[in-house]
């Protein structure tokens, strides 16, 4: 395969512009010069190339999938890819010859919205790389404008979203605690947690703001957004998060899309790419990067955040499908994802399972099982189920969404039942 | 009307009761174009001289403010931060950014007059 | 145009079906009290927003994108389908290692490449972006003073590089020493003699830096901070120009980040998703990211042992969607990667010759694969005008304003996917441009007049800023 389009009578011509006879005359100053050779594949046809990576796809197995924890299984509807695939759209950078790129940066002030609407924030970034890394900018973004250095994580945060928080405050010199007191620049909840619990923050909030620290909601599921009260009424300051469930395929992991919203008072805090309407010269309505001298292309070793790229795509994958579901859809999402996990909840503890959540549960929840929960997923999986995540020895971490049918459901209950 | 003095980083100071009041020159403010944002000290903040005391933004550039003088901020111009563009409508006046309680009275006789300083911008414009 | 929330309330189904026997039973006090404040718009509707909205942008697919820095070549859409195969966008992040062989083996062999293209020892797939990788660069850097005893608190970078250089360090709360750039481009080797002292944890230097200049004392400084025991970082953004041809791990670097979506053409996607990867010596190996694929006999699996780990930077294993493109894309190529940075190289030498003399150039040398003009001799703002009357012409403009020690700076990148033709065509327009500014300045100026929207008012953005759409904004006057 060869994407590049120059002929031989090109490169004769263009070789002699530049005054030099061969190529390698051109990179003379770039060294040590490499002698060896490289240890790479063979050159593919399109035709080799596809059925190599198909091949490879294929050794891979998709199964029914009843795990959560970070990145979920919701349905994504056709126009939502159709749209993405658009070369107009994907093929584009940054927006900073804002003219020429009114696309992608209407799509960022309807993604801002859309997190604002749902969260009840005043204001969102154009996104961030992912839930985990969103949540570590809050804690800089915390410390940043309280002068303080300790970071406050309530029981219940997902596993790897603590580990990057440590590996960021180790990094920036700041520390995890846990009590609030008066060095505490933020207090950090997951809502609903990793085991699918849904607390009232209303309390936590008040302890946070009376300590002087802000508060911050973590949310990595964010459907439950439909039926949930919003963070911005229970006195969250800061909300950081995951939006891969709003039609961002599972894809082993990434890209997803992390988002964070803020209250007025930080939005000059606020780390990333942030978009604005503004008007032209003729009075036209516009849309512009701005507040762009936070942002390190211009302070430099000064500016809030590291941050230069977001995740423009996945931005706008999402403001597809939540503009796609609407009010109406997003809600049936939200309830179905709820019911089905309470169905399959119910079900297993007609056979002896017993469900460990200590709060009200949204679309995962965890069960203890009667046995090893080893021996249980791998003997789901043999009927090509993956159920779920082992927390313990005997306990199991199990979500649902609107893609897990009745039937599903009934299979996972008769498998794990059958013997 | 006041003695105003000049730094090279084209602050300037005036001192009223005592206190030094400070801002930017309208050499600063063209210079800059359009101001966006200012981030304001604390009050009760302490700087040395030539310590960065604020930022201010315009759209594509982000500048340093240093104290002119060493001391302590008692009062800063709140104003600002709703309607930045003062700075550039009246850097002399209304576009004043803090007044200081000045610990180092001395430092003020070493800065550039008004004379000293348009001869400074001639030579650097 | 109007945005998403302006249409009318419509019948939308939402594409799921309703169910009558589900209901929610949850307490009062943590439900939504109010209904979800989104809007409902039919399908059709929708899809014709989003078509319109890609209508008003520009991307390589349409035209020519030389904007420096950010290697706009073309992307591969065999790549795409690619990473929309089901065995992995269906993929479970938490799934058993027996049903993910097929991604750890191409995350495993695609550092297999990694290391061998750069002369870098071991690679972490981790970082989501160049940036991400900076931070997790400087982060390393710290942990192994961290364990040899010593406090290191200070950064070497180039008045040239990238903001995020200097951003990240002061992150990390290391101090920014910054070293101007010489008469050729170079990293003043002088000054940094003088400034290089045991407190310094690392130099980060950019190569070819960001005038497109391949920094000839690269070895020279990479000796000295050895010697002193500092650490070479490489902000391998501008690796288009070396593939095959040399390799920065034979160059002096202890480390090096690479963008898969410059070089390894995964697509800019409006501004992401990226992918960062970072490569190390073998001696910084065991601070990279958890977990590391590793590969036992033939089976692959996912390591968590190593107890130097720095820790996580991110959630799972990265972008992996960008690593099945960059894969693919190193497939396509294999042995013969070097053409790749052969023709980046020659593409910008070509330009950089037919331009030299209408515009000034930074640096009169040969360039890599990408050069800096400067359009001082036009006057104040005349970069900016030259940009946005190139989208006249039908042409992206390149990088304005950067590097920030050039003035007027063009900072153009025309990758190795342009062919000759397209590159006369841009210095016409170029040359065209020129001779307007002397005779009819008021029209460059006032461009651009054939996109969508003239210029807008960035100040208005600024001071009065509107950052999200209010359902009290419902009146707004629309086209």
């Amino acid at each position: 395969m060869d994407y590049i389009p120059a002929t031989e009578k090109d490169i004769k011509e263009m070789l002699n512009l530049v005054g030099v006879s061969s190529i390698n005359d051109l990179v003379r100053e770039f060294i040590p010069a490499f002698r060896g050779k490289l240890n790479l594949p063979q050159p593919k046809s399109e035709l080799e190339l596809l059925g190599h990576m198909k091949g490879l796809a294929h050794t891979n197995k998709v199964l029914r999938c009843f795990i959560g924890a970070g990145a979920y299984n919701h349905y994504i509807p056709s126009a939502v890819s159709h749209l993405l695939a658009r070369g107009d759209l994907y093929t584009g950078y940054t927006p900073y010859q804002a003219e020429m790129s009114q696309g992608t940066l209407q799509a960022i002030y309807e993604f801002q919205s859309f997190i604002c609407l749902l969260t009840g924030m005043d204001v969102a970034n154009a996104s961030l790389y992912e839930g985990a890394s969103a949540l570590a900018e809050a804690a800089l973004l915390s410390c940043s404008y309280t002068g303080r250095d300790h970071i406050f994580v309530k029981e219940g945060l997902h596993p790897q979203y603590l580990e990057v928080l440590q590996t960021y405050c180790e990094g920036s010199e700041l520390t995890v605690t846990d009590k609030i007191d008066d060095k505490t620049a933020c207090v950090i909840a997951q809502n609903p947690d990793f085991y699918g619990n849904i607390e009232n923050m209303h309390y936590l909030a008040e302890q946070a703001h009376s300590a002087g620290a802000l508060f911050t909601t973590c949310i990595i599921e964010p459907t439950s957004l439909a039926i949930l009260e919003p963070p911005g009424k229970y006195g969250a300051d800061i909300v950081a998060g995951e939006g891969q469930s709003f039609g961002i395929p599972l894809s082993f992991g990434g890209p997803y899309l992390g988002f964070i919203a803020v209250k007025d008072f930080l939005l000059k805090k606020l780390p990333g790419r942030i978009c604005g309407m503004t008007t032209d010269s003729k009075g036209n309505r516009g849309f512009v990067l701005t507040f762009q001298a936070r942002e390190q292309h211009i302070r430099r070793e000064r500016a809030t955040s590291n941050i230069t790229t977001n995740q423009a795509l996945m931005a706008l994958a999402a403001t597809i499908y939540l503009a796609l579901m609407g009010r109406t859809g997003l809600t049936r999402v939200a309830k179905l994802s709820y019911a089905r996990a309470h169905l399959l909840n119910g079900k297993l503890e007609k056979v002896g399972f017993r469900n460990l959540n200590i709060k009200p549960f949204y679309n995962e929840f965890v069960v203890k099982v009667p046995g090893s929960a080893e021996a249980l997923t791998s003997r789901l999986l043999k009927k090509g189920i993956l159920g779920g995540v082992n927390l313990a020895e005997d306990s199991l971490l199990i979500c649902c969404t609107e893609m897990n049918s009745v039937q599903d459901i009934d299979d996972f209950v008769s498998a794990v039942a059958g013997d | 009307m006041l003695e105003l003095k000049f730094t090279k980083e084209h602050e300037w100071v005036r001192i009223m009761d005592e206190l030094a009041i400070i801002g930017i020159s309208d050499f600063a403010q063209e210079q800059l174009g359009d101001i966006v944002s200012i981030e304001l000290p604390k009050t009760g903040g302490v700087f040395r001289q030539g310590q960065t005391m604020a930022i201010v933004d315009s759209v594509k550039a982000s500048s340093d403010i240093y104290a002119p003088i060493s001391g302590e901020i008692v009062e800063v111009n709140e104003g600002l931060i709703e309607k930045p563009e003062v700075i550039n409508q009246s850097p002399y006046d209304l576009g004043w950014i803090a007044k200081i309680k000045p610990s180092k009275m001395e430092e003020f006789e070493s800065l550039m007059t008004r004379e000293e300083y348009d001869r400074y911008i001639g030579q650097i414009k | 145009m109007k945005i998403i929330f302006e249409h009318e309330e419509e019948n939308n189904t939402g594409h799921l079906q309703e169910e009558e026997d589900v209901s929610i039973e949850l307490p009062s006090d943590i439900v939504r009290k109010e209904p979800l404040p989104i809007p409902n718009v039919n399908e059709v509707d929708v899809v014709r927003h989003y078509t319109n909205l890609s209508r008003m942008n520009f991307g390589v697919d349409i035209g020519f994108y030389p904007l420096g820095s950010c290697t706009m070549k073309y992307n591969p859409k065999v790549n795409e389908d690619a990473a929309r195969a089901e065995g992995f966008s269906n993929l479970h992040p938490l799934s058993p290692e027996e049903c993910t062989q097929g991604s750890l083996k191409l995350m495993w062999e695609l550092k297999e490449y990694l290391k061998d293209i750069t002369g870098m020892d071991d690679f972490s797939l981790q970082p989501s972006a160049g940036a991400q990788s900076e931070l997790l660069g400087v982060m390393i850097a710290k942990a192994h003073f961290r364990s040899k005893g010593e406090k290191r608190t200070k950064a070497i970078i180039p008045d040239s590089a990238h903001g995020t250089n200097p951003a990240t360090a002061s992150i990390c709360k290391l101090e920014t020493i910054t070293i101007p750039s010489d008469s050729r481009g170079n990293m003043d080797i002088g000054r940094y003699k003088e400034l290089l002292s045991p407190e310094v944890a690392l130099v980060m230097l950019t190569n070819p830096n960001t005038l497109g200049l391949f920094d000839e004392n690269t070895t020279e400084i990479s000796h000295l901070a050895h010697k002193n025991g500092t650490l070479m970082y490489c902000d391998g953004a501008n690796m288009n120009a070396l593939l095959g041809i040399t390799r920065p791990g034979d160059q002096g670097f202890d480390m090096i980040h690479l963008n898969l979506h410059k070089t390894f053409s995964t697509p800019h996607g409006g501004g992401g998703p990226g992918a960062g990867v970072l490569g190390v010596k073998s001696f910084l190996a065991e601070y990279l990211p958890i977990p590391q694929v590793v590969k036992r006999d033939s089976r692959y699996s996912l390591d968590y042992a190593s107890k130097k780990s720095v820790g996580r930077v991110r959630s799972f294993y990265g972008n992996f969607g960008m690593h099945v493109r960059a894969y693919s894309y190193i497939h396509s190529w294999g042995t013969q990667i070097r053409k790749v940075s052969e023709h980046a190289v020659l593409n910008a030498n070509y330009l950089q010759g037919l331009l030299k003399d209408t515009f000034d150039l930074a640096y009169d040398r040969r360039c890599a694969h990408e050069f800096v003009l400067s359009s001082r001799r036009f006057g104040e703002k005349s970069a900016l005008n030259i940009a946005k009357r190139l989208m006249d012409y039908g042409f992206h403009p390149p990088t304005i304003y950067f590097p920030l020690i050039v003035p007027e700076a063009l900072m153009i990148e025309p990758t190795e996917t342009e062919s000759k033709e397209t590159l006369d065509r841009f210095v016409l327009a170029l040359k065209k441009i020129a001779s307007e500014l002397k005779e009819h300045p008021e029209i460059v100026k006032q461009a651009p007049l054939s996109t969508p929207v003239g210029r807008l008012d960035e100040v208005a953005a600024a001071r009065r800023p509107n950052l999200r759409w209010r359902p009290s904004q419902r009146q707004t006057k629309v086209e």
